[in-house]
């Protein structure tokens, strides 16, 4: 069973149809003691470091959710504020993170990007998948995926880089450690690819 | 890299579907539900559906329908129309949608935009400005009510202030060039861009791929709405939901 | 105790269509019909090719110096898109094409209608059904226990396209219908006559909650006498005039337009795949894929045990019905479980409500007498 963590921030609901319309079993977790029933976690995210940081603690879920992931090792995919909780911190708040994945979260800084572009780095962008995992079998990385931010995690080893994505500079667009997988992108917003990445992620 | 997006954007009147020229006349093309259906299954790039009555009749938003249409989206989904607090904000992001917009409320209340961003994330915020031009002298006037009612802010200096608050995007709306499909109205976001840090999106006047074309060519990066050109075909203006297909869209880009 | 199913020897129909006979080799009254009143009168050879140039003559003669010669429905399916091709491509004919949008169009089908249109460089007109209403309408036949509940998107499709054609004087109208595919058809308990407009409006007035101010409402005497005999605005069925194979024209659509298979017949629109494939079946019994094999037994296109195998699976997907349902029920601004109360509500019938079946009897004899019309509904 698929465990899709609601704490206020992300587009659970969305994600609660791809994994229905799939028939594959899912249930919208908000008790922390609900948390391990689940055979594999999603943790969507949506908003700012420190106020999404502040309702996974609020919430009750940070030492259960940390309990269940670095101890019992139940993979967990984080998406988008999902992803970059998952590192030290972030140059957007002065919240700690989870701490899982070594890293820290930084902004873009478009004036040292030659083509001075936008922010939020919005819409959609190719993947390049480095470690060829079975996340993305079967997707058109060309297609590609839905970003919305303006921050993104930096890896302290590229062991923990899954996928990087251009805006100007190359950046890590998604990253793993073993069964913790995160994507900056938006899967549950990325029709066909999204739903594939879905599946993948619960036939893992 | 980043693609430029193309967006159908659809209007809402008396719980249908509706296109206007030049802000009036509205001409009845369906149900919102199957048409959202159709475009998810063709896989567009975002979606932004606007009721065009809740301003204008004093109401707040149709949630069961924003439930609705959000359901039947597997890509971003924006929603405007009779936002006037942070907690129907809220409410409509938690019933799917990915972003709010704005349009009289920010106009009438600019303060609003950050209240909402402070809790759903600026990058969730959109601002919907409809424009006019000035009969004489050039220039544009911001318009509201369906393009009845002439704003006293003056566009530059709203977008400054909007520039200074922060927010997710900035959606511009040619009521002259609305439904007549004879091109984007280039000069206007020309004139715009170079005063926005944040990403724009262009709506009105796209009467066919080739205007998408040569807009994205011009800007690079832009989001490229249309209503008409994705929802009627041909010189009958036959009701019929097109969209290009992945093969189709790769030389527009 | 239950009678065992008796299935026609030739055929797939079965007693599931209760007015059924056999002859003394099993053979059903829809065969026989078939042998007796219509495959003696069908010509697709040279006295069909003649037959068809000689309309087709008439119709470029009328329609010179107009924009279009003729109207010619589509809803995106094989046989109207076909239709199409065939006229335009062969026989030159200039088309204005006509389609109704009654709020259901699946993708395939909308995108399928683009590809013809452009692919042949036509002209399209749409009307769309007021949403609002038809929602009510399918809403009341629901409620009514029905079996006929898609009536309300045919008889729309008709009425709209007869009311531009007398509205236009446009003198003819060409429609996919044809033999091929469907020289069985339902039977009357399945489908009741989509064209009788008392039969709905007395279920709109009994379950209905508003008026019907703009949906198009027809009437069996108006476009079956009035308008071909004193409008003189005709019918034509040109399928009926060449050898029409389905799976040769699926090819050939796919080969030349890109178009895009359907799973199943009628699947142009998300409701009548839902009417179709599960509402009838489980709610009633009635599997309209019997009749549809059934015409392709007839016409050779398909194997008696061919169509008795995949006559063994449901023809919906259970692993996605579910979706399915709730599409419909949000469509219909219900919850599944008032929807799934009109599948658990005793089943009506046609004649529970008022009709002008008997208009339709003596017409329908009339017009076999008077050789104007093969088989046709019983």
């Amino acid at each position: 069973m698929i465990g899709i963590i609601d704490y206020g921030s992300g587009n659970v609901q969305a994600i609660a149809t791809i994994y229905k319309n799939l028939n594959i079993d899912y249930e919208i977790i908000s008790n922390k003691s609900d948390l391990k029933k689940a055979d594999k976690l999603i943790l969507p995210g949506v908003g700012a470091f420190d106020a999404t940081m502040q309702q996974l603690i609020d919430s009750g879920l940070r030492d259960e959710l940390n309990d269940l992931v670095i101890r019992k090792k139940v993979p967990i995919l984080g998406i988008c504020v999902g992803l970059q909780v998952m590192g030290f911190g972030s140059d957007e708040g002065d919240f700690p993170g989870l701490g899982w994945i070594p890293g820290r979260v930084k902004k873009f800084n478009i004036n040292k990007i030659e083509s001075k572009p936008k922010l939020p780095h919005m819409g959609w962008n190719t993947i390049k998948d480095i470690q060829n995992h079975s996340l993305f079998k079967g997707i058109d990385n060309e297609f590609g995926f839905y970003f919305v931010h303006s921050f993104y995690f930096e890896c302290e080893s590229e062991d923990n880089i899954l996928t990087t994505s251009n805006y100007g500079i190359d950046f890590t667009s998604a990253i793993y450690s073993d069964h913790i997988i995160g994507t900056q992108f938006h899967p549950e917003k990325s029709h066909g690819n999204g739903v594939l990445l879905f599946k993948n992620f619960a036939q893992l | 890299m980043l693609r430029s997006r193309i967006i159908p954007c659809l209007l809402i009147h008396n719980k249908g579907l509706v296109k206007t020229v030049n802000f009036k006349n509205p001409k009845y093309v369906g149900d919102p539900i199957n048409a959202v259906k159709i475009f998810n299954e063709k896989e567009v790039d975002e979606l932004i559906v606007l009721d065009i009555d809740a301003t204008k009749e004093n109401r707040g938003p149709n949630l069961k329908m924003i439930e609705s249409l959000a359901n039947e989206c597997r890509m971003p989904f924006c929603y405007g129309g009779g936002i006037t607090t942070v907690e129907e904000a809220v409410k409509i992001i938690s019933l799917g949608a990915e972003k709010v917009a704005l349009s009289y409320s920010a106009l009438n209340n600019i303060s609003l935009c950050q209240e909402i961003g402070n809790i759903i994330g600026n990058q969730s915020v959109v601002v919907v400005i409809d424009v006019k031009k000035k009969k004489i002298f050039g220039g544009y006037d911001i318009y509201t009510h369906n393009g009845t009612k002439k704003s006293n802010w003056k566009l530059n200096d709203f977008i400054a202030k909007l520039e200074e608050i922060g927010i997710g995007e900035i959606v511009i709306n040619s009521i002259d060039n609305d439904g007549v499909m004879q091109g984007y109205d280039l000069p206007l976001i020309e004139n715009i861009r170079e005063k926005c840090s944040m990403p724009i999106t262009v709506i009105g006047g796209a009467g066919s791929l080739q205007n998408i074309k040569d807009l994205i060519s011009k800007f690079k990066i832009i989001g490229a709405a249309a209503g008409s050109l994705f929802v009627f075909k041909g010189k009958y203006k036959a009701v019929l939901i097109s969209y290009p297909n992945r093969e189709e869209r790769k030389p527009i880009y | 105790m239950r009678d065992k199913v008796k299935i026609c020897a030739n055929c797939v129909m079965d007693t599931t269509d209760s007015k059924i006979t056999f002859d003394q080799n099993g053979v059903c009254d829809h065969c026989n019909t078939f042998y007796s009143d219509i495959l003696p009168k069908w010509h697709t050879d040279d006295r069909g090719d003649k037959a068809l140039k000689k309309i087709v003559k008439k119709l470029k003669k009328e329609g010179e110096g107009k924009d279009f010669d003729c109207l010619m429905g589509m809803s995106g399916g094989i046989d109207s898109s076909y239709l199409l091709y065939i006229m335009v491509k062969k026989y030159g004919l200039r088309p204005l094409v006509f389609h109704v949008d009654a709020g259901w169009n699946s993708q395939i089908a909308v995108n399928n209608i683009e590809r013809l249109v452009d692919g042949l460089d036509l002209d399209l007109y749409t009307e769309v059904i007021n949403w609002e209403e038809m929602k009510d309408l399918q809403l009341a036949f629901f409620k009514s226990g029905v079996s006929h509940i898609d009536t309300p998107q045919d008889h729309s499709f008709f009425a709209t396209m007869y009311k531009f054609a007398s509205k236009h004087n446009i003198k003819h109208i060409l429609t996919g219908g044809n033999y091929s595919t469907e020289c069985v058809r339902n039977p009357l308990e399945w489908m009741y006559y989509q064209s009788d407009s008392i039969q709905l409006k007395d279920v709109y007035k009994k379950h209905g909650t508003g008026k019907l101010k703009e949906y198009p409402v027809t009437n069996i005497l108006w476009h079956k006498i009035f308008l071909p005999y004193f409008k003189k605005i005709k019918l034509i069925r040109p399928l009926d005039f060449f050898p029409y194979n389905k799976i040769e024209a699926m090819k050939t659509l796919v080969d030349k337009f890109g178009y895009q298979e359907y799973p199943q017949k009628h699947f142009e629109s998300r409701f009548t795949r839902f009417y179709e494939s599960y509402w009838l079946p489980k709610k009633f019994g009635f599997d309209t894929r019997k009749v549809q094999y059934s015409s392709l037994i007839l016409t050779n296109q398909m194997t008696r045990e061919d169509a008795l195998e995949k006559l063994k699976y449901p023809a919906y997907d259970p692993k996605i019905i579910h979706q399915d349902f709730e599409y419909i029920a949000t469509k219909l601004g219900i919850s599944v479980e008032e929807l799934q109360s009109y599948m658990d509500a005793p089943n009506k019938t046609y004649k529970d409500y008022k009709s002008q079946d008997s208009i339709y009897n003596i017409g329908a004899k009339v017009m076999r007498f008077l050789g104007l019309e093969k088989g046709g509904k019983r």
